[in-house]
């Protein structure tokens, strides 16, 4: 080992530990049975026997290549339709001045809110025959809904705000700073923006479709809510139906989760080196304001096009959502004689299978962020402050989440605490739950920690040790507390996204226990879509409208206290 | 008392490497309690690593650092005292504050760390405020002061403990002029009242030989002479020492014949040291006047004048050769012209070349 070469700068040991410990316990273990199952067919009865034998075959399998394929399909195709929407709003609302802009760029955020299994379902209320979309207009669209390019539209309509963001930033802030010179040169506005913008704007754009890949092959609600009904499945739905249906299938799920994994790691690396690569910090700057041309003539059809959009992507299926909610039944249609809130009164009603799985969500919530933005601080404070292999090793277990799909998490957490060798196991308790939620949800506090970290002296911490304070004092009294505001706006994140979760939850909540997201999937399944639109339309209120106003009261709180940090 | 008990810091032989990179190599320094020592040396010449060595926030290779009779590094015999064990008060170069805690929090925390009562706290926290002429902003938030106001806080910090050594690591380099020199006062004015034991690093040779008792110039990870203000400025010790302080014009000098004169010219010098050949010479700026009423004089032409609020400064050029003299005189003079200058020989130091 490297002599120490510092005391100071090392960081309490004591966090060092829990951080390893708190990894190895969340992250590693159910990577590792993963691994061991997919080599070991039988290690579920304690046998080593026949390594390798089933990982092969499933390998060999033609299945997997449908799956593999469909996966890949399905991430091409959303990122088609994600760039179909993104771009050409992303290039006006930077290049023109939009009236609105503002009011767009709020409405485009909305569909972060939307978990995309409830906004499939909107969907499908909509189109499905005799939906909304027939009873309002007459025309049926079942057949494009209840298709690959149907639900790849509709991924796309999930995921295109990421994009939009990300681009329309880029584009201001490129076209401020290189477009004009171009036009300078003599460059047309059109041509600036497609011989200078346009091009390097590409590795954000890059980064962000492949983002978008990687959030679209992990998904699990949306195609399995509209692709089971055409037999359309991906990984992640192959892998849901071997370890859920009989015959269970453990090897081959932990087969087909490691394929998928690679796959998410392929694109997140890549999307790393985008981001990472030099050229691209040209376009991190702060948009400056520049020139837009007015729209003149063209000002309505922009907005009237903004506005087609936003309601395919926010509208529509919050309306759907809601238009089921309040209706007595759904064979009677959209008429005023069947809207009323009875759905809302059972959902809501005294000891209602509801209420109790709203309150599991909510407190489950509550509990992972704030277990895993501890974990997560900890362990961004000990990868910073580590040295050589250590850091590396913990650097690797902190992001390896990334490239973990809900499902996977699931299936690891599945094979490693349900060995029937284990004298206790959090399986079959509501721990098990917090032990996924808060593997999947671990990457965005080390995210937020690391950067705000980052931004503090080193002498802020030296100073403290100076005036005689051990290493973890001082990470209790000075490095938390100045960290603390960007983790509590990580921790909000981290709620509103568990409270939600839905694929983890349907695989490993003890038989029995509800969580919103099992409550509305079921109720959808048995046939009560309205029960489970009510409780969806709650859920998004309550998963929005609290940590939105939390964000405003800590804004409000920190004015001036926080000034002080650079 | 010991005599190893009124040693406020000694280090033996201490020698420190970023990789292959010797940052420090053997020094050795040691201070009396009471006393103020200064660091001074150009950049990166490890002022701040000695002094982090010093804190406990690094360790060194090889060598014993000994705090009032204490060691606390000696990696020979395994010994490395953290930080906190140290018992030490420290200044940074940007303050570190805490922005989260109040004025007085900040300077109540390294009581709190020795766990004092809240009483002793309050009253020595108002004490130490005091004595930086910051008793009244007692609770405001660090981030509402200006530049000059943190640092005294930081100062308050570092001395609110009576710590047996206090480190300043550049503490006013990020004032501006006005500020920095009217703080070297009160700093000087606070280290005698309260009879601080302290290292003072900077590259700015005014602070140092104003602040402190005993002055190390570093150069490239080596003490090139530890010695008193009065010692260094009439004495240094190496042509590089002369440089750093800029205390006159070094010329080199070679013996021809009967006599020394300034090399490659017909410049005459008086007498030297027999010994060698060739020489570097220290012509001091504060043996210089203009004038030919001294015991030796050389022509100079006047290449610059600026007038200043201490006099006009002056670059001259001695005559015959292209070497440049700085010196600030209460006569006027005007560019171009030829004029004596005159000094005494007994001033000059002479350097192996
Ligand atoms: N963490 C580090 N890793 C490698 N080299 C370092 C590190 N910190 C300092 N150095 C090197 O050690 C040498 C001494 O640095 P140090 O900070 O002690 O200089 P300094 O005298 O304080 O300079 P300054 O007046 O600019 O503050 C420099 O050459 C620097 O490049
Ligand atoms: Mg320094």
């Amino acid at each position: 080992m490297a002599k120490a070469t510092t005391t100071g700068a090392e960081g309490s040991a004591l966090l060092r530990w829990i951080a390893t410990s708190g990894l190895l316990l969340v992250v590693a273990v159910p990577c590792l049975f993963i691994i061991i199952q997919a080599i070991f067919p039988d290690i579920g009865s304690g046998s080593l026997a026949a390594p390798f034998s089933l990982f092969f075959r499933t390998l060999s399998d033609p299945d997997l290549f449908g799956l593999a394929g469909n996966t890949l399909l399905l991430g091409v195709g959303t990122v088609f339709f994600a760039a179909l929407f993104a771009v050409p709003l992303a290039a006006l609302r930077a290049l023109f001045k939009v009236p609105g802009a503002i009011i767009w760029d709020a409405l485009l955020l909305i569909p972060f809110m939307i978990p995309p299994y409830i906004a499939a379902l909107g969907w499908i209320m909509t189109l499905q025959p005799h939906g909304y979309m027939e009873q309002v207009t007459g025309i049926n669209l079942a057949g494009l809904i209840f298709s690959v390019p149907g639900i790849m539209i509709i991924m796309g309509l999930n995921t295109f705000s990421v994009v939009y963001f990300v681009l329309s930033r880029t584009f201001e802030t490129i076209g401020a700073r290189y477009s004009d010179v171009g036009r300078v040169f003599g460059a047309g506005q059109w041509r600036s923006f497609w011989r200078i913008t346009f091009p390097l704007a590409m590795p954000g754009l890059a980064a962000s479709l492949l983002l978008v890949f990687a959030m679209s092959i992990e998904e699990y609600g949306t195609p399995a809510a509209l692709g089971r009904r055409i037999g359309f499945d991906v990984l992640v739905t192959g892998i849901e139906n071997r370890i859920s249906e009989w015959p269970i299938d453990l090897p081959g799920s932990a087969t087909l989760s490691l394929v998928l994994v690679g796959m998410a790691l392929v694109a997140f690396m890549i999307q790393r080196w985008l981001l990472t690569r030099r050229d691209y910090r040209i376009v991190s700057g702060k948009p400056q304001a520049s020139d837009k041309r007015a729209l003149g003539l063209w000002a309505v059809p922009v907005s009237l096009y903004f506005g087609f959009i936003t309601f395919l992507a926010t509208g529509l299926p919050i309306l759907a959502i809601l238009a089921t909610a309040l209706s007595r039944t759904i064979s009677g249609g959209l008429t005023a004689e069947n809207m009323g809130m009875d759905n809302f009164n059972e959902l809501l009603g005294k000891g209602s299978e509801g209420l109790v799985a709203l309150g599991n969500s909510l407190a489950l919530g509550v509990s992972t962020a704030l277990l895993a933005g501890l974990l997560g601080a900890i362990t961004a404070y000990s990868v910073v402050k580590g040295r050589g292999r250590f850091r590396l090793v913990l650097d690797a277990l902190s992001i390896t989440p990334n490239s973990l799909p809900g499902v996977v998490v699931a299936v690891g957490i599945i094979l490693a605490w349900n060995q029937p060798w284990l004298p206790i196991t959090p399986y079959n308790t509501p721990f098990i739950l917090l032990l996924a939620y808060i593997c999947i949800l671990l990457p965005q506090p080390v995210r937020y920690a690391t950067a705000s970290l980052h931004q503090l002296g080193d002498n802020l911490e030296s100073a403290a040790r100076v005036s005689g304070s051990g290493p973890l004092k001082a990470f209790i009294r000075i490095i938390f507390p100045l960290i603390l505001p960007s983790m509590v706006t990580s921790m909000i994140l981290v709620f509103a996204v568990a409270s939600r979760e839905l694929v983890a939850s349907l695989l490993v909540a003890p038989i029995g226990f509800q969580t919103i997201a099992v409550y509305i999937w079921t109720q959808f399944d048995q046939g009560s879509a309205g029960l489970g639109m009510a409780m969806a339309f709650c859920a998004i209120m309550i998963t929005t409208l609290i940590p939105l106003g939390l964000i405003g009261l800590l804004r409000w709180l920190s004015k001036g206290q926080v000034a002080g940090l650079n | 008392m010991t005599n190893s008990s009124q040693t406020a810091l000694s280090i033996h032989s201490i020698s420190m490497s970023y990789g292959a990179n010797k940052v420090l190599d053997g020094i050795d320094v040691s201070l009396e309690a009471g006393k103020v020592l200064g660091l001074l040396g150009p950049s990166g010449c490890g002022k701040t690593t000695l002094l982090r060595l010093v804190s406990g926030l690094l360790l060194p290779d090889e060598g014993i650092i000994e705090i009032a009779g204490r060691a606390v590094a000696a990696p020979a015999k395994g010994i490395a005292l953290p930080p906190e064990q140290r018992g030490l008060g420290m200044v940074f170069q940007d303050y570190a504050l805490w922005p989260h805690m109040s004025v007085a929090k900040n300077v109540a925390f390294p009581l709190e760390m020795q766990r004092r009562s809240g009483a002793e706290c309050r009253d020595r926290v108002a004490k130490a405020l005091d004595r930086v002429g910051l008793g009244a902003m007692a609770e405001r938030r660090p981030s509402d002061l200006s530049g000059g106001q943190q640092q005294r806080v930081a100062i308050a910090r570092a001395i609110v403990a009576e710590p047996p050594l206090v480190l300043f690591d550049e503490p006013l380099s990020n004032l501006d002029r006005e500020l920095r020199e009217c703080m070297v006062e009160e700093l000087s004015d606070l280290v005698a009242d309260l009879n601080l034991s302290a290292v003072y690093v900077t590259h700015d040779h005014g602070e140092a030989l104003t602040l402190a008792d005993h002055v190390a110039v570093m150069r490239g990870g080596k003490i090139e002479q530890l010695a008193c203000p009065d010692e260094l400025v009439s004495n240094p010790a190496t042509v590089a020492v002369a440089d750093f302080l800029r205390l006159g014009c070094l010329l080199p000098a070679d013996r021809n014949g009967d006599g020394w004169q300034v090399e490659g010219t017909s410049v005459r010098l008086p007498d030297g040291p027999v010994a060698s050949a060739k020489s570097t010479l220290l012509l001091p700026e504060r043996a210089m006047r203009l004038g030919s009423e001294g015991p030796a004089q050389f022509k100079a032409r006047v290449l610059r004048a600026q007038t200043r609020s201490t006099g006009h400064a002056l670059t001259l050029g001695i005559e015959g050769t292209n070497h440049l003299i700085r010196l600030v005189s209460a006569q006027r003079a005007r560019i171009g012209d030829l004029i004596d200058i005159s000094y005494s020989p007994e001033e000059l130091r002479w350097f192996p070349a």
